[in-house]
């Protein structure tokens, strides 16, 4: 399998052979080790530190079908350079459209991507409360609203709904992570004032782009989603996705990167008015990351094992039937 | 699957070897290169291989391993280029 390349370090990109050739800058501007990145090898690369590069890569990069996701300084996703569509599909664009413009039929795509977020969020919980932290009554709360869901008539209140689950469940932070040094009052971004929200900032914006990644290798088109409402310049189907995978991807990884110790206080800075991961800590947090994603279980219905990342590929597939109208829509739920 | 690879070539033609391979495979020290690649790329390695070496005069060795697990590496001495994917 084709793998995922984290840049952290300034340096240089460039098209060499036929290949990639990647040249470290140390904080001099001198140059350190040059390596040879294979390009069969190479699915995507993620951008975190200052990058050097000139048109002629991004040509390469996309007749190879390379995409380049960007993170500023602050930790945000800034954007995505998309190698040209290779997927196109007139039929499901068509569908696809369809399925936004018409609003029962949206209605029950976004029923089902809450709903499915929800379970997930849910599966974290109870996990948790098996292990014997009190979070009974957030259980509760969470799924009152759950059942409310199918009588939500409009995208706004489906949203609202999502929105208070989310909150009900970020309620339950401060038990599940009992490490000193870290409190959560309440989500916070733009920028996230304590490290559980740096944490999670950071945790969502990766979880967006790997999303991003499987649904280009689909044939749906990432601009239109169907819980969020597609905005202009942003990919919008990815957070539609991302909804569902959050729950199992990011907050797992964040629970266990603070309880076994692996990120501590002192990889964050606090400045002005937020607080950031630093980039030890950005490391840190990526490898695991990339762990989860390629961590695999067994799939019940294909009968074979499948990892985290492919979850979300299968994910497209299952909502393109739907949209084709040959299988209903049943979102991904953890049945571990 | 998972691979090593290494070649031995006349001087004029290494050049162009190692080229080829580091479009697919890690380089890891003169002449060796390892990683992960499917059966069809490997194939379609080869075939380019061949197109550069001659065969009464130079060789391609290839070590094939299911997965990287059933590898065991041992690097004696300086790693002159790591694999990792956080750079």
């Amino acid at each position: 399998m084709k793998k995922t390349y984290y840049l952290f370090n300034p340096g240089r990109l460039s098209r060499q052979d036929n290949t990639l050739k990647y040249t470290a800058y140390d904080e001099a501007g001198a140059e350190g080790q040059t390596r040879f990145l294979p390009i069969e090898d190479v699915a995507d690369l993620y951008v975190f530190g200052a990058l050097d590069a000139n048109s002629a890569l991004y040509n390469f990069l996309g007749k190879n079908g390379v995409s380049v996701h960007f993170f500023d300084y602050y930790e945000h996703y800034t954007g995505s350079f998309m190698a040209k569509e290779y997927l196109l599909a007139g039929r499901l664009q068509v569908a696809q459209t369809g399925h936004y413009t018409s609003l029962p039929k949206r209605l029950v795509l976004a029923r089902k991507l809450v709903e499915g977020a929800a379970f997930n969020l849910l599966k974290n919980l109870r996990y948790y409360q098996s292990r014997g932290r009190e979070v009974g009554a957030e259980i509760a709360q969470m799924e009152l609203y759950v059942a409310a869901l199918p009588h939500a008539t409009t995208i706004a209140e489906i949203m609202g709904y999502e929105g208070n689950i989310r909150q009900t469940y970020y309620r339950c932070f401060e038990q599940l992570v009992r490490v000193p040094g870290f409190t959560f009052d309440k989500r916070s971004t733009q920028p996230p004032q304590n490290e559980l929200n740096a944490l999670l900032s950071f945790g969502n914006m990766l979880c967006y782009a790997a999303c991003l990644s499987q649904i280009y290798h689909t044939q749906l088109n990432p601009t239109i989603s169907f819980l969020h409402e597609p905005g202009s310049r942003r990919f919008s189907l990815a957070l539609d996705m991302a909804e569902i995978f959050k729950p199992l991807l990011v907050d797992r990884t964040i629970f266990r990167l603070l309880n076994k110790k692996e990120i501590q206080p002192r990889d964050f800075v606090r400045e002005l008015d937020g607080c950031l991961l630093k980039e030890t800590g950005r490391k840190t947090f990526v490898r695991v990351f990339e762990e989860r994603l390629k961590e695999t279980i067994q799939h019940r219905r294909l009968n074979r094992t499948v990892s985290y990342q492919h979850l979300i590929k299968l994910e497209c597939y299952k909502l393109t039937k739907h949209l084709l109208a040959m299988e209903e829509y049943q979102p991904f739920k953890a049945w571990w | 699957m998972y691979v090593i690879l290494v070649y031995d070539m006349k001087q004029q033609r290494v050049g162009r070897m190692l080229k080829l391979c580091r479009r697919y495979l890690h380089w890891i020290q003169n002449s060796v290169f390892e990683g992960e690649i499917s059966e069809v790329k490997l194939a379609e390695l080869l075939a380019k291989a061949r197109t550069i070496l001659k065969e009464e005069e130079d060789s391609v060795i290839l070590f094939k391993s299911r997965t990287h697990q059933w590898l065991e590496k041992q690097v004696v001495g300086r790693e002159r280029s790591p694999l990792d994917t956080i750079l």
